[in-house]
């Protein structure tokens, strides 16, 4: 009965409102993860379509299906699609789902900030969606190089759909990377040590901190792209001191970390899966996150073998193609431990090991043509032949897909309560096993036979004709497994029988809760004493449904869980988590907003919707928090815990550290891109430098003293201070300002005056934004939120505002300096 | 965090030393070290060698430092690896110094 009664008080608090209401305002991590996937699904599919009607096309030579103009859209939306609206997407759905249930925690650190990744994502992909159907859809290639996607080749708005489509998109991406990342070192069940973390885990948090420091290159690459287009900055026009390469450097810093960011998370669920089938715990724990680390760091340093025919020296080709290669051992090291595992275990031949099975010979073959295309010469040959593209096809699908499959069968269940009805599955892996084999085996051979990426026709007399009718058969073999994948998911959703709890024997705790699973997880949260509880403990889930755990009595009508420490696991304080919302749909429909006047070019309008942004941001920040004092509060097992408003080191904390590591990166991309176009492009130095002057960086550096200073004199009372220092950022402020506008040369001018301007801007944003937390703090001291025990607030604005002045003191050297020294 | 970040410590210091040869090989390149002369070799060389050195021995300092962790808990083990893994993968990434022409 007791179990009966908590489980109705805590559906009463965590269970959406009823109607479209409650499905807009819902924040719960199993809903917006199980969206992320249906939603990935969805775009994997239009871009499984795009994919047929290009071998369509290239089934015979001299082909009339469609045009080249038709035909550079379908491979370059399908490339998009599946990089960006379908890998990342999936695997942040997975994660989103699965982690807060893996890790014995309720829900993610920030659910409003997943609910906001959700419709940014959604509304982003349907850009891109809705202007392939108007015939605008981006046509450059997946990766959009200039001069190709410049104004001058690509008039139209087809590359501006892509830039700010993509960058859309990738809001979602920069706050899952801060949710997961948060959730994974904060977010845990009681007892679990950081090295009692299921490996899952440690693939996220590495991909999560790959995605930090991944995604603001092609972020900024993307800013600097739309700019040049719409207002004539030349970053990437050569005549004009820029230079197309710096596009492939930025691209290319995110683009090669992006295999890994796709990889890591799949592997983690092949590290999950795979003992569960061979009966047995992984071998090898240690060397297995030693190896994720060397992988996360390592695939940082590949980047450049994208680029090894641009004319590079061959000394820098040479430091790329050694860790090129190298990056193959800490792979060969998870091989080796998944092949161990099974030789120390039972293996059964279930569905998902079929899969793994799939995964391990397809993506061990794409390894090893990554090998070959690491060595220098072997890849100038291949280069942009359909070999690279077999080479990707075997990572990507082999690395990523069939993991998925695998894991869709291990975790369907979970998600559906239910049993599979038909023995499909089987029959869909062989369609999809041979279909991609033969596919993209034969187009190996095609490329070493010369074969270009991307032509849309060729002649008979080239002797590839039976080799792409073979692929194009293979491909359609491999669509009607995927269909084949999807009928037999629906009737397990529809008609499967009621499933038992854990249904695997698996030892994570993810099944120590009934299936599927409720809107708050678990009634009260574990005590972990290993790395596989359900081992240690088989009726677990029973005895946290009795509410005998952590938190097992519901007060306030608060949503909680457990903070803990991040290496011990030793419990810190309560978190107090917001409930469903309004604001992350209309956050995420206001900056729909900014992105589409963007596209019809109405940028005057487009900045209005940034202050809607910012208006929505405050009332966002102004709901948290509490105006009294608790105290410390019973947690269970007789221990008092403070709750997130008067703790420190709160989960709002390090999200903001996160946040502006990921900024920190995008501003070190932009001066490595002033470094490489002062060094490397042509038409260098500028014809005019900025006017010398001493007083504009006196007073922006008069300003970020104040504000330093003033900033760490902030207490509960401490509102003078606050002011003096939000009048530091505003003096920061004025004086980048002055600086662009009067001594600065026009930035259409050249690339040295346009990367000066983006730099300040970068700064005035920073300043602006500590200006608005500063006001902020201002106002909730005054409204009683901060006060008492409640400080945590005044450290997250100490932070940003910090920051801020830094690099508005960066900002002005680097634009004041040539002017010095000239 | 600073346990993540001491555990890291070898393949930051892997980092650093790929982000200071490449840019010291575009810096030389652009500002022409490799026509000067210096004993045997040339200037832009002999930066070259000196950045990929005293990263080596950075490393190799990191994992002295994470030695007597090197039986500790599965985090401290780590570290010692991935000291050694990081002053491998610098020796490694760098020898393209000695071997390729630095600036076509």
């Amino acid at each position: 009965m007791k179990a009966l009664k908590l489980h109705q008080e805590l559906t009463a608090i965590w269970r959406n409102a009823p109607g479209w209401r409650g499905t807009l305002c819902s924040v719960n991590h199993s809903d917006i993860g199980k969206r992320f996937i249906v939603g990935a699904f969805a775009f994997f599919a239009i871009g499984g379509v795009l994919a047929m009607l290009i071998r369509a096309q290239l089934a015979t030579p001299a082909s009339a299906f469609v045009g080249p103009e038709v035909y550079n859209q379908l491979f370059t939306m399908h490339g998009s699609i599946m990089m960006f609206l379908f890998a990342i997407p999936m695997f942040e759905g997975l994660a989103l789902y699965l982690l807060p249930k893996m890790l014995g925690a309720r829900d993610m650190a920030y659910p409003r900030l997943s609910a906001l990744g959700w419709w940014c994502y959604l509304f982003g992909g349907s850009i891109l969606i809705v202007a392939m159907l108007a015939g605008v859809a981006p046509d450059a290639g997946w990766f959009l190089y200039p001069p190709l996607s410049g104004k001058q080749w690509t008039p139209g708005i087809n590359s501006d759909v892509w830039l700010l489509g993509i960058t859309f998109v990738e809001i979602s991406a920069m706050c899952a990377a801060i949710e997961i990342a948060v959730s994974i070192l904060r977010l845990r069940a009681p007892g679990m040590r950081i090295d009692r973390m299921p490996l899952f885990a440690w693939y996220l948090l590495a991909t999560a901190a790959m995605m930090l420091f991944g995604f603001p290159p092609l972020i900024l690459g993307s800013i600097l792209l739309e700019i040049e287009r719409a207002f004539g900055w030349p970053f990437y026009t050569p005549a004009l001191g820029g230079s197309p390469l710096l596009w492939q450097h930025l691209f290319w810093l995110f683009g090669h970390p992006e295999v890994y960011i796709i990889f890591l998370p799949a592997a983690g669920a092949v590290s999950t899966i795979l003992p569960v089938m061979a009966r047995t715990r992984i071998l090898a724990y240690g060397a297995l996150v030693a190896a994720v680390m060397a992988l996360a760091f390592l695939s940082f340093g590949l980047w450049v073998h994208h680029m090894f025919t641009t004319g590079i020296p061959h000394m820098a080709l040479g430091f790329f193609s050694a860790a090129s290669t190298l990056v193959a051992i800490p792979t060969a090291v998870q091989v080796f431990a998944w092949i161990g595992t099974l030789w120390s275990g039972r293996p059964q031949m279930k569905l998902p090991m079929l899969y793994l099975i799939g995964f391990f010979v397809v993506f061990v073959l794409g390894g090893l043509t990554g090998v070959m295309l690491a060595v220098v010469p072997f890849d100038q040959q291949a280069h942009d032949t359909a070999f690279v593209t077999a080479h990707l096809h075997y990572v990507l699908v082999g690395g990523f897909v069939f993991p998925m499959l695998a894991a869709a069968y291990y975790w369907l269940p979970h998600f559906t309560g239910r049993e599979r009805v038909m023995q499909l599955g089987e029959t869909a892996f062989w369609l999809i096993f041979v279909g991609f084999n033969l596919t993209f085996f034969m187009m190996h051979l095609t490329g070493l036979l010369g074969m270009p990426r991307r032509i849309d026709t060729y002649s008979d007399a080239m002797g590839w004709t039976w080799l792409n009718l073979l692929s194009s058969v293979g491909s359609f073999v491999m669509a009607f497994g995927f269909a084949l994948f999807t009928i037999d998911v629906g009737l397990q959703i529809w008609l499967g029988r009621h499933h038992r709890r854990n249904p695997w024997h698996a030892g994570t705790l993810e099944w120590a809760m009934a299936i599927p699973a409720p809107a708050y997880n678990f009634a009260s949260l574990p005590q972990v004493a290993g790395r596989d509880p359900l081992y240690d403990q088989p009726d677990l889930g029973v005895a946290l449904a009795r509410g005998e755990g952590w938190l097992g009595a519901t007060r306030h009508g608060w949503r909680e869980t457990l903070a803990v420490d991040m290496v011990t696991g030793e419990p810190d304080h309560i978190v107090i988590l917001p409930g469903n919302s309004w604001l992350p749909i209309a956050t995420a429909g206001v900056l729909a907003g900014f992105f589409l006047a963007m596209l019809a070019g109405l940028y005057w309008i487009a900045p209005l919707f940034l202050v809607g942004v910012g208006a929505i941001g405050w009332r966002w920040a102004w709901t948290n928090g509490a105006r009294e004092d608790y105290g410390t509060l019973p947690a269970g097992q007789g221990v008092a815990l403070p709750p997130s408003t008067e703790a420190l080191g709160t989960t709002g904390w390090w999200g903001s550290v996160f946040a502006l590591a990921a900024s920190a990166t995008l501003f070190a991309s932009l001066l490595f891109g002033y470094a490489f176009l002062w060094t490397v492009a042509p038409d260098w130095p500028p014809p005019q430098l900025i006017a010398r002057t001493v007083l504009e960086p006196s007073l922006a550096l008069l300003g970020a003293v104040l504000a330093i200073v003033a900033v760490r004199r902030v207490g509960p009372d401490g509102r003078t201070a606050l002011a003096v220092a939000a009048g530091g950022q505003i003096a920061l402020i004025l004086a980048l300002v002055l600086l662009v506008v009067l001594r600065l040369p026009s930035p259409a001018s050249h690339a040295y005056a346009a990367t000066g301007a983006v730099v300040a801007a970068y700064a005035i944003f920073h300043a602006t934004l500590a200006a608005t937390m500063l006001a902020f703090a201002r106002a909730r001291i005054a409204s009683g939120h901060i006060g008492g025990a409640r400080l945590g607030e005044l450290r997250i604005v100490r932070l940003w505002s910090d920051h801020a002045a830094g690099a508005g003191v960066v900002a002005t050297l680097l634009l004041a300096l040539p002017g010095w020294i000239a | 965090m600073r346990a993540l970040v001491r555990m890291s410590a070898g393949l930051i210091v892997w980092a650093i030393a790929f982000c200071l040869l490449y840019a010291l090989h575009g810096l030389g390149c652009a500002r022409g070290w490799a026509t000067i002369r210096f004993g045997e070799t040339s200037a832009h060389q002999t930066a070259l060698i000196a950045g990929w050195l005293l990263c080596i021995g950075m490393g190799i300092g990191i994992a002295v430092w994470q030695w007597p962790a090197r039986s500790g808990t599965l985090v401290d083990r780590t570290g010692f690896r991935l000291a050694l893994i990081g002053v491998a993968a610098t020796a490694i990434t760098g020898l393209p110094i000695f071997t390729l022409p630095a600036c076509f």
